[in-house]
């Protein structure tokens, strides 16, 4: 036990200590705190000016209600849109020659947009609005309601109905969703999505990066030839143990300073954005404890599975290309739970979303996904532990015996046939 | 009490038979050489007395005890293929290393302090194992190999790569522990160290024991079968291929082995007799060497 204790704490300090888990376990909290603080800070300091447009109204009635319906105010009191130009019914030959002078003036800087509304609009065909920047999405939002707002108003009017303010008439009647579970009910505002995504791409990175790292160091050690002397002090058995705890504790490391953060950014990130940006809000995640000790097991799980599959993958090869090489079926695999999270999130309690969560290389991200989605049954979440910690153990005794030989074997990469007679070398 | 008592082991690896029915003791106290052409099964014979390998059949004892993880850490292990992790100081990876043959952190830092003053290394002691010469590397990982006391030390090639003047000091090294009552077992393709170093040697070859025993009964069980020769003059009078099998020539000393009933007294009169002039006509045991070739191409036939 002591030597398995000192092969871990050796690990543990090794990957610590390096350059990239410093750089991972500051970057990630940073850039949660970008991703709510940026936009905010880039939104309050973006200069605002009017954004002057012109209009070609081939209908000749669209353009005055297109005109009041952009109508609106930048927070420092001047109008956000002046209508610079109409012209209102031009000639085939008038507008050819229009529409290459506004191009030019829209090059030029001199106007920031033009929009053509087409005689059968109210038919159906489609306007169009001509800009340098169609990335402005307020822009453009703000010129196609305008524009719908006009139709409906035009639509309205030809069946007898005089209507002065069409937004009144069109503004929206929100659905509050709320989420029932056996606790209770609770407000839906995109949480239990964002919670969902943010804990699966956790999962799907941490798996790859300290699966991927066991791999390393397996191989470090074969390349260094370290891995002789090792296994003169310990069994080979032992030392895999060892290494995967210590990756194990270095990864749990990362989660634990990432969860404080995430902690700290869900208690005061609110009032940082709202600092910088009145009136703005982020994302709640919401991480019940419950929840939170079940990704615990499952990324635990997960990673003991795919360590070990890593592990034996690390010792079988004695180079890089051939790394590259053995890791890619089981980057694959990983991959795969990750994707198939489409089909667990449309409806996480369909036989296939069951049969998909207890497979135990899918189950860690699938799982977790369902129980943030909605928690199953909990034999469900009992079997798929089970059924983790059964795969894991045949995997483990596996990969021991492949690791075992293959730590002391260099050159060319095993054959299945040479690998086959590895596990029944005593 | 032997050392290590190897009887009747067979390790194969799928249809290759590494190490064949071999027996072979190591009395305590001794040097003991290993011994065979590349590819004979010394490594795999070593790392079974390790443990590092499990034979297929046959038993393995070590101070009386079959091998165990406990027997492991009476054995400090230099193996033919070096390495310490790059990336770790020198003292670290040497306590780390340590730890794992069972001494206490506290314990370990101390000897391994003395020891980095003894090899000339405590400047390098909190510097990275990638900083280090060829050299010194070595020398740190014989301090790997010897920090705990062990009771057996297994060095295989322990001499390679290392400049005539760090070689006499781990030689030194070497005897010095061996005073102290370890036990040495040496597998090393140099003969000359063989002969000055070993008391008892076994040659393997193809997996099983083809010679093994006390150096010095070898060695005269073999007879004074070859004849040292210095002379000046023309060399001519060697080219007796009916007297002699086998000719070795050192630059200013002749080492001519006799075909068996061969009398050495004929040669010395072909020389006379052709005016050479001889300065040292000596009848010597066979240098190991020649034992070696002997026998492996004995085996080989």
């Amino acid at each position: 036990m002591r030597k398995i204790w000192l092969v871990m704490k050796r690990e543990y300090l090794a990957r610590v200590r390096t350059r990239s888990f410093i750089i991972g376990t500051v970057a990630f909290p940073l850039m949660m705190i970008g991703v709510i603080a940026l936009p905010a800070i880039l939104l309050r300091h973006q200069s605002a000016h009017t954004l002057k447009i012109t209009i070609l109204d081939q209908t000749g009635e669209m353009a005055a209600r297109v005109t009041q319906g952009l109508d609106q105010k930048l927070p420092n009191g001047e109008p956000a849109y002046q209508v610079v130009k109409t012209v209102q019914e031009p000639s085939d030959e008038d507008e050819e020659k229009l529409r290459a002078e506004l191009r030019a003036q829209v090059n030029q800087g001199k106007l920031d947009g033009f929009l053509v509304i087409p005689k059968a609009v109210l038919e159906g065909d489609s306007a169009t609005f001509h800009t340098r920047n169609p990335g402005d999405l307020e822009f453009a939002g703000a010129v196609r309601s305008a524009v719908r707002e006009a139709a409906i108003a035009e639509r309205l009017e030809e069946r007898g109905l005089q209507i002065d303010n069409v937004r009144d008439l069109v503004g929206g009647v929100e659905v509050t969703l709320v989420k029932v579970t056996k606790e209770g009910e609770v407000e839906e505002k995109g949480q239990t999505l964002a919670t969902a995504l943010v804990m699966m791409v956790v999962l799907y990175v941490t798996l790859l990066v300290y699966g991927l790292a066991t791999l390393r160091s397996v191989l470090e050690e074969k390349t260094t030839r370290m891995s002789e002397v090792l296994v003169s002090s310990l069994r080979a058995f032992h030392l895999l143990v060892g290494k995967l705890l210590g990756v194990a504790a270095a990864g749990f490391t990362q989660y634990l300073i990432w969860t404080i953060s995430a902690a700290l950014v869900a208690a005061y990130g609110g009032l940082v954005a709202s600092a910088v940006r009145p009136g703005s809000s982020i994302p709640h995640i919401v991480l019940p404890i419950s929840t939170l000790v079940y990704l615990i097991i499952f990324y635990l799980g997960g990673y003991f599975l795919y360590a070990s599959l890593y592990a034996a993958a690390g010792a079988m090869v004695s180079s890089d290309e051939d790394a590259q090489q053995v890791q890619m079926p089981l980057t694959v695999l990983v991959l795969l739970g990750y994707m198939m999270f489409i089909v667990v999130m449309r409806n996480p309690n369909s036989t296939l979303s069951i049969v998909l969560s207890m497979i135990p290389f899918f189950a860690p991200i699938l799982m977790v996904l369902r129980i943030v989605l909605q928690t199953p049954p909990l034999w469900q979440i009992a079997l798929s532990i089970g059924l983790i910690v059964l795969t894991t153990t045949g995997i483990l005794y596996v990969s021991a015996k492949i690791y075992r030989v293959g730590i002391l074997m260099y050159g060319k990469r095993p054959s299945v046939v040479e690998l086959w007679r590895w596990l029944r070398y005593t | 009490m032997d050392a290590v008592v190897l009887q009747n082991v067979t390790k194969r690896f799928d249809s290759i038979v590494a190490v064949r029915d071999l027996s072979l003791r190591v009395r305590q106290g001794a040097v003991f050489g290993l011994l065979g052409p590349n590819g004979a099964g010394k490594t795999t014979t070593l790392r079974m007395i390790m443990r590092i390998l499990l034979p297929d059949e046959g038993s393995i004892e070590v101070f009386g005890e079959p091998a165990s993880d406990r027997t492991q850490d009476l054995i400090g292990y230099l193996p033919e293929e070096r390495g310490l992790y790059p990336r770790m100081k020198v003292r670290e990876v040497l306590v780390f290393l340590a730890g794992l043959k069972g001494l206490s952190e506290k314990e370990a830092t101390r000897r391994i302090h003395q020891w980095l003053e003894r090899l000339d290394l405590a400047p390098w002691a909190e510097k990275r194992v990638n900083d280090l010469s060829k050299g010194m590397q070595q020398k740190a990982q014989f301090i790997a190999t010897v920090v705990h006391k062990p009771s057996l030390l297994i060095l295989d090639e322990p001499f390679t790569g290392l400049d005539p003047v760090n070689a006499g000091l781990i030689k030194d090294l070497m005897l010095e522990l061996r005073e102290q009552g370890s036990t040495i077992i040496l597998s090393t393709h140099r003969m000359e160290q063989v002969e000055l170093m070993c008391d008892s040697i076994c040659l393997i070859n193809k997996g099983q024991s083809v010679l093994d025993g006390d150096l010095r009964a070898i060695k005269q069980s073999f007879g004074k079968n070859t004849v040292r020769i210095e002379y000046s003059g023309d060399g001519d009078f060697l080219n007796q291929p009916a007297l002699i099998e086998n000719l070795n020539h050192f630059g200013a000393v002749v080492e001519a082995k006799l075909r068996p009933g061969a009398d050495p007294q004929e040669i010395l009169r072909l020389a006379v007799a052709r005016g050479v002039r001889i300065t040292r006509f000596e009848l010597v045991e066979p240098p190991l060497n020649d034992i070696f070739i002997q026998k492996v191409s004995e085996t080989h036939a």
